[in-house]
């Protein structure tokens, strides 16, 4: 997996550290593709106690063969449990002072659905978390989904600074809608509760074991690949760099209550990398739509979904065009200066590689 | 005009088609949603705007004093929930499935009736534009008599959905824990339109059910996921009911043959087809009736392009329907939309398929295997 173990980057010394290597570091989602790469993580930095949770519906197979491959069956517990039982959580959150919480509610169009796998599964897990009361940090993991990307004050920049969408619900994204409570929540807990926390946000992680192409770059709604992307660049994070950045942020002390944003350097443009994923995976037909076309058909689709009462779901809004197809350039100074996190793997190596897995499926 | 006050029970995914779709009905307010996890009730009440929430059913029926409860939870509660609606003096509307046996089912329509209350279950596809047309039609006489024959053919992607991946990796999910298991709460659609037509009270049953061979590859030999049933009502009516997850196209698809006509729908593609029951002479038979077919088809592109650009061709509307049908017979003592022998006779037939296949993988025909509902 190729990840860069923390004493030889020297990020975080043992007197920053909030947790030792003999605390138990409980990671929720951990069968899942980024949970999976954030364990591998921990036990690369010499972690000794990793509790791991799994839904019976996870790539449990995966995440065990990745243990093992560290030798690492006996310092892992994979515990098999639902975030919605009380009863599961409290377990879990037993003498855990750090809680990694990547599991969330994904692929799901329906905004219940999020909300009860994204809010109520964490606020299960908070209660647990302050009942035991030995909670050094909670490390919430969010989205870029979150951001408006309008009204911003520095325009084309997003960085933790920007405002995060007020009315989730009219995004016509159960996912973003989930997100945003969850963040709320976690915030709210940390204000009333005292509850030390960091939320992490990754931009669009990406790597071996995932083909797919960013809803930034454009849709195949239509039958045809209709390109919006254009010159914007994608906020990609490479799953190995993403996991060390979120562990960091889990580690560094000094840090309570910030808000952390992961991308790579060196983006590529949507139009690059739909030319190299043509190129190196599979080829198809695409048109690229100007960004002033996208906009206009965003604007008619959202007027004809109001007019209509939903006749047709505003999934094609102004809302959505901002967040999804404005041009925009992304930073990651704050998670370099603060956590001392470099993106250990070069954005053309980790591209590569990811093709290379795509081709073989 | 006094407006009807509505609440929710269950604050889950199929609670969102409810409040969208009495949100575009006029003459009624949603007055609060209700959900034991008190976060999923306020999420509802914040994004459909609705003023007030709660974690108890007491409370909603006490404070909120609605006069229609949909009640949009897992299957098991349904009785339960509905009973205490009921007592309260709630008119109910009821998700498919509405009860888990036919037992609930005649005690709630039993309490409605005593408390002189209405109820209705959510089998909404009934009332979709083409479901509609072909209930005009064969009141206008269309068939020329009863039915002789049914075959309601209801198909259900397994796909690899959030739904399949928690239905197969957890054992404890709650549409396994039911009688019927994953039939048990897909079936109802494709069986209520076999009720609505098929007549009296007590059909023939025979079920064959089986767990597909696509499941058993991903290691699962308890869910049966094909269905095929053989039904013979009053006066010698017989239907076929075909549940598939694995063929292809996954149809949604209708059929009645009477001793004149016949007529078919597709639910997915909203059209609907007069069959003849005249036959061309010689070789006119082998092109006419092509023409015929050709120009139902584009009268029903026609018709379907016409509804969308009035707004009227939601991916709901038979929910809509239904639900200002239910409405209308709460407010203006109309007929209730779906008789109670509809209901009834779709929980005595699932309860007679389920006792045929409970518990085995397969089933096989013959006498024993049947009997009367």
């Amino acid at each position: 997996m190729g990840i860069i173990g923390f004493f030889e980057r020297g990020s975080v010394t043992e007197v920053d550290r909030i947790v030792a290597f003999e605390d138990r570091i409980l990671v929720t989602g951990a069968a899942g593709f980024l949970g999976t790469h954030v364990v591998c993580s921990l036990l690369n930095m010499g972690f000794r106690r990793i509790r791991c949770l799994a839904r019976s519906t996870g790539n449990l197979a995966g995440l065990k063969k990745e243990i093992d491959s560290r030798g690492g069956h006996d310092r892992v517990e994979v515990v098999i449990g639902n975030l919605l039982s009380r009863e599961d959580c409290s377990e879990l959150a037993k003498d855990v002072p750090l809680i990694y919480h990547l599991a969330a509610g994904t692929g799901t169009k329906a905004f219940s659905d999020a909300f009860l796998n994204s809010v109520v599964t964490t606020r299960n897990l908070l209660d647990a978390a302050l009942e035991h009361k030995c909670l050094r940090r909670f490390v919430n993991i969010s989205s870029f989904a979150v951001y408006t990307n309008r009204n911003k004050s520095r325009r084309r920049l997003l960085d933790e600074t920007c405002p995060v969408e007020n009315h989730p619900e009219s995004r016509a994204e159960a996912y973003c809608y989930g997100k945003v409570k969850q963040d709320e929540l976690v915030i709210d807990y940390g204000q009333k509760h005292a509850m030390p926390y960091v939320i992490v946000r990754p931009g669009s992680v990406y790597g071996p074991g995932k083909d797919f192409i960013p809803g930034r770059v454009g849709i195949d709604s239509f039958g045809l690949y209709l390109h919006f992307g254009g010159s914007n660049l994608i906020p990609f994070t490479h799953v190995d760099n993403c996991a060390e950045a979120i562990v960091l942020a889990g580690l560094t002390a000094g840090i309570e209550g910030e808000v952390f944003n992961v991308v790579d350097d060196d983006l590529p443009s949507s139009r690059r990398y739909l030319r190299l994923y043509k190129k190196n995976v599979r080829s198809f037909k695409s048109i690229y739509v100007p960004h002033a076309f996208s906009y206009l058909f965003c604007y008619l689709w959202e007027k004809y979904s109001d007019w209509s009462h939903g006749q047709l779901p505003p999934v094609y809004a102004r809302r959505e065009w901002s967040a999804t197809w404005k041009k925009t350039y992304f930073s990651n100074r704050k998670i370099k200066d603060m956590v001392g996190w470099k993106p250990a793997v070069p954005t053309s190596e980790g591209l590569q590689r990811y093709f290379e897995s795509c081709r073989k499926g | 005009m006094t407006m009807l006050k509505v609440a929710i029970v269950g604050c889950g995914k199929i609670a969102d088609s409810h409040a969208s779709q009495i949100q575009r009905i006029p003459g009624c307010e949603i007055v609060g949603t209700c959900d034991r996890e008190e976060l999923m009730a306020k999420q509802l009440a914040e994004r459909f705007h609705v003023k007030r929430f709660y974690d108890s059913l007491d409370a909603l029926l006490r404070q909120g004093r609605p006069d229609v409860v949909h009640i949009t939870t897992p299957p098991q509660s349904h009785f339960e929930i509905g009973r205490q609606c009921l007592e309260a003096g709630c008119h109910i509307y009821v998700e498919k499935p509405f009860a888990i046996d036919a037992t609930e089912t005649e005690k709630l329509i039993a309490l409605a009736e005593r408390a002189g209350l209405r109820l209705t279950v959510g089998t909404d596809e009934q009332f979709s534009e083409v479901a509609r047309r072909m209930r005009r039609l064969v009141d206008d006489g269309y068939l020329g008599g009863l039915p002789v024959h049914i075959e309601s053919i209801w198909c259900y992607d397994l796909g690899d959905g959030a739904y399949t991946k928690a239905l197969l990796g957890e054992k404890q999910h709650w549409a396994r824990t039911l009688p019927g298991g994953l039939l048990h709460n897909t079936i109802s659609h494709g069986m209520a339109k076999i009720a609505e037509y098929l007549p009296g009270e007590s059909p023939q049953v025979i079920a064959y059910g089986f767990v597909s061979p696509f499941l058993k590859r991903l290691g699962e030999n308890e869910i049966i996921d094909e269905l095929r049933v053989i039904l013979q009502g009053e006066g010698g009516t017989t239907a076929y009911f075909t549940f598939s997850s694995q063929m292809r196209p996954s149809l949604h698809e209708f059929r009645l043959y009477g001793p004149k006509n016949g007529l078919e729908f597709d639910e997915d593609q909203q059209w609907l087809i007069k069959l003849r029951g005249n036959r061309y002479k010689s070789y006119a038979e082998k092109f006419l009736p092509q023409t015929s077919f050709a120009k139902q088809y584009w009268g029903s592109f026609f018709r379907n392009a016409r509804l969308f650009l009035a707004r009227d061709f939601h991916m709901n509307s038979g929910k809509k329907h239904l639900i200002e049908a239910f409405y209308r017979s709460i407010t203006e003592g109309a007929p209730v939309p779906i008789p109670y022998r509809e209901i009834r006779m779709t929980s005595r037939i699932m309860d007679a398929i389920f006792t045929q296949i409970g518990g085995k993988t397969s089933c096989l025909l013959g006498s024993e295997a049947s009997g009367n509902v």
